[in-house]
């Protein structure tokens, strides 16, 4: 299982390398202005075909690139309605707080759990292979934050219901 | 090695280029202004600062005879400054552009500069001695996208464009009473009238250059190709060449037979054609092995901070000791800065979005000389 994992993985961050070929671009619909292509898809020559990786019918990861601009969409494993509370929760509060993050995108993309919305201002600002890496491992981060958090809800809720059935002994 | 000198100007340069003496540089820090520095008692000293433009200066062009500076940014202006008294005034260009300009050069003779717009126009521009100003007349209607970049022909009539349309298009800009009629060029052409189109790129193209006779066209595609085209005309005959790595942004012509392509590798890269005339892919440029942990200074706050420092701790150390070039990130063009007799370029100047300028020399790499000379 570890092994898909892995594999997954590397296809993430061989497309990233290929897609994080960004450059300043100013837009052409709005004089002096200079938007992130990818969101505003106007002008369909800047865009590049959306690659779609997927690991089981239950994770999968949406890369859409554009000449100046890089959406990534995550759909994290979600096994039970426990996941599914836990999965909203926790990344509800990560996007919420998308100002410290920088790359991350408020809202996540319809049919997804989390975007990511890297623009050609983060690469001039930051390495490419670190912003690839720091993607890689929020990845991997992810599913153990989830899996912890599962745990410890289970936990708590045995300990409680224990303390609270003991009265009725 | 081939790199001679590093120097870090900026925490990121958008374009450069040398006055003609080659003792100063000016180049943008990716912001409004144009900053020119030279080389006093061996050390890079900032002598002027050129502050005309709102947005993002994105074309310098330093003319060689006339010792004139064209500026063009993403604010739709342009301007040209001349040198009066050490101080650089600038003279206004009525370009008629509603979008950004992208790309600018002067023409070989440097009676004419052509701009190229995200308005998917090409201006061409020459002087109007009576109103003491730079008038422009507009190639309208050709490009279905932004023109990315532009090269002038050394018989200063024909230019040549690529777009994000992925087409490639060389134009006659014959203007009369600036241009005077060859009768040797054959059919006098009209401004503005497409000679060729060329549409061999699926994706975005880059960085179009002509060979310093005229013969031979070339241009970087973002899906990682290389074109050179020869017999520019009704029936032209191109190469494209493949190449496994990250796409090129800009390319430069050492000689005829020799191409120096820059990009999103952070590493020059070399291609050269044989005696039958089929390019390919030498080398890279930088052939560096050491292993040294650079220090990435960053501005981040918060988490991210604490998540982004994580991973540069627990990045692969295997990728990074590999190979420490010159560059660490894109490089975004290259101008040559010294040219031999023959119009052969020896040593160019690379700069990126890492704020670096590096000069590369080839007088030393005997493997690349053969080239050179032919």
């Amino acid at each position: 299982m570890a092994n898909s994992l892995r594999l997954y993985l590397t296809c993430i961050r061989n497309t990233l390398e290929a897609a994080l070929c960004l450059q300043n671009f100013p837009c052409q619909e709005v004089e002096r202005h200079n938007k992130p292509e990818v969101e505003l898809k106007t002008s369909p020559e800047l865009l590049l075909n959306p690659v779609l990786i997927c690991r089981n019918e239950a994770e999968k990861c949406l890369i859409e690139t554009s000449i100046n601009s890089l959406r990534i969409s995550l759909k994290v494993k979600q096994a039970d309605e426990l996941e599914n509370i836990l999965t909203k929760k926790f990344l509800r509060f990560l996007s919420m707080r998308a100002e410290a993050f920088q790359v991350l995108r408020r809202k996540p993309v319809q049919g997804y759990d989390i975007s990511f919305l890297i623009t050609n201002y983060h690469c001039e600002d930051m390495q490419k292979q670190k912003l690839i890496e720091f993607i890689v491992q929020f990845m991997e981060d992810i599913d153990k934050e989830i899996s912890e958090l599962k745990l410890s809800v289970n936990t708590r809720g045995r300990l409680v219901a224990t303390e609270f059935l003991k009265q009725f002994i | 090695m081939a790199s001679v000198s590093v120097h870090q100007f900026a925490p990121c340069i958008t374009c450069h280029a040398w006055s003609p003496d080659q003792s100063m540089i000016a180049f943008c820090p990716n912001n409004n202004e144009v900053h020119i520095y030279k080389m006093l008692e061996g050390k890079w000293e900032k002598i002027h600062v050129l502050h005309k433009h709102d947005q993002l200066v994105s074309g310098i062009d330093w003319s060689r005879r006339t010792d004139q500076i064209v500026t063009v940014s993403h604010d739709r202006n342009s301007y040209v400054w001349s040198l009066e008294a050490s101080e650089w005034v600038p003279t206004l260009v009525i370009l008629r552009l509603n979008r950004a300009a992208l790309c600018v050069q002067w023409s070989p003779k440097e009676n004419k500069f052509a701009v190229g717009s995200g308005a998917k126009t090409v201006c061409i521009c020459y002087y109007e001695q009576e109103n003491n100003w730079w008038v422009s007349k507009i190639i309208r209607k050709r490009h279905d996208s932004s023109v990315t970049s532009i090269a002038w022909h050394p018989n200063n009539i024909l230019l040549a464009t690529t777009s994000t349309d992925g087409k490639c298009r060389v134009f006659s800009t014959f203007i009369k009473g600036v241009d005077t009629k060859h009768s040797s060029s054959g059919s006098d052409s009209k401004f503005g009238e497409q000679i060729m189109q060329l549409d061999l790129s699926h994706s975005w193209t880059f960085g179009i250059r002509w060979s310093p006779s005229g013969n031979t066209l070339s241009y970087a595609g973002h899906d990682s190709m290389i074109y050179f085209v020869d017999d520019i005309g009704p029936s032209p005959s191109a190469q494209s060449l493949a190449f496994r790595d990250l796409p090129l942004r800009d390319v430069l012509f050492l000689s005829e037979r020799m191409v120096i392509g820059v990009g999103y590798d952070c590493n020059p890269m070399v291609f050269a054609a044989d005696e039958r005339g089929l390019w390919s892919f030498l080398r890279f440029l930088d052939e560096r092995k050491q292993t040294s942990n650079a220090k990435y200074g960053s501005q981040l706050s918060g988490t991210f901070g604490k998540l982004y420092g994580q991973s540069k701790s627990g990045s692969n150390e295997a990728n990074e000791s590999s190979r420490i070039r010159a560059h660490d990130n894109c490089i975004t063009s290259v101008v040559p800065l010294k040219k031999t007799r023959d119009a052969t370029v020896t040593t160019f100047t690379t700069a990126g979005l890492d704020g670096k300028v590096v000069t590369w020399d080839l007088q030393k790499q005997q493997d690349l000389m053969a080239y050179l000379q032919g």
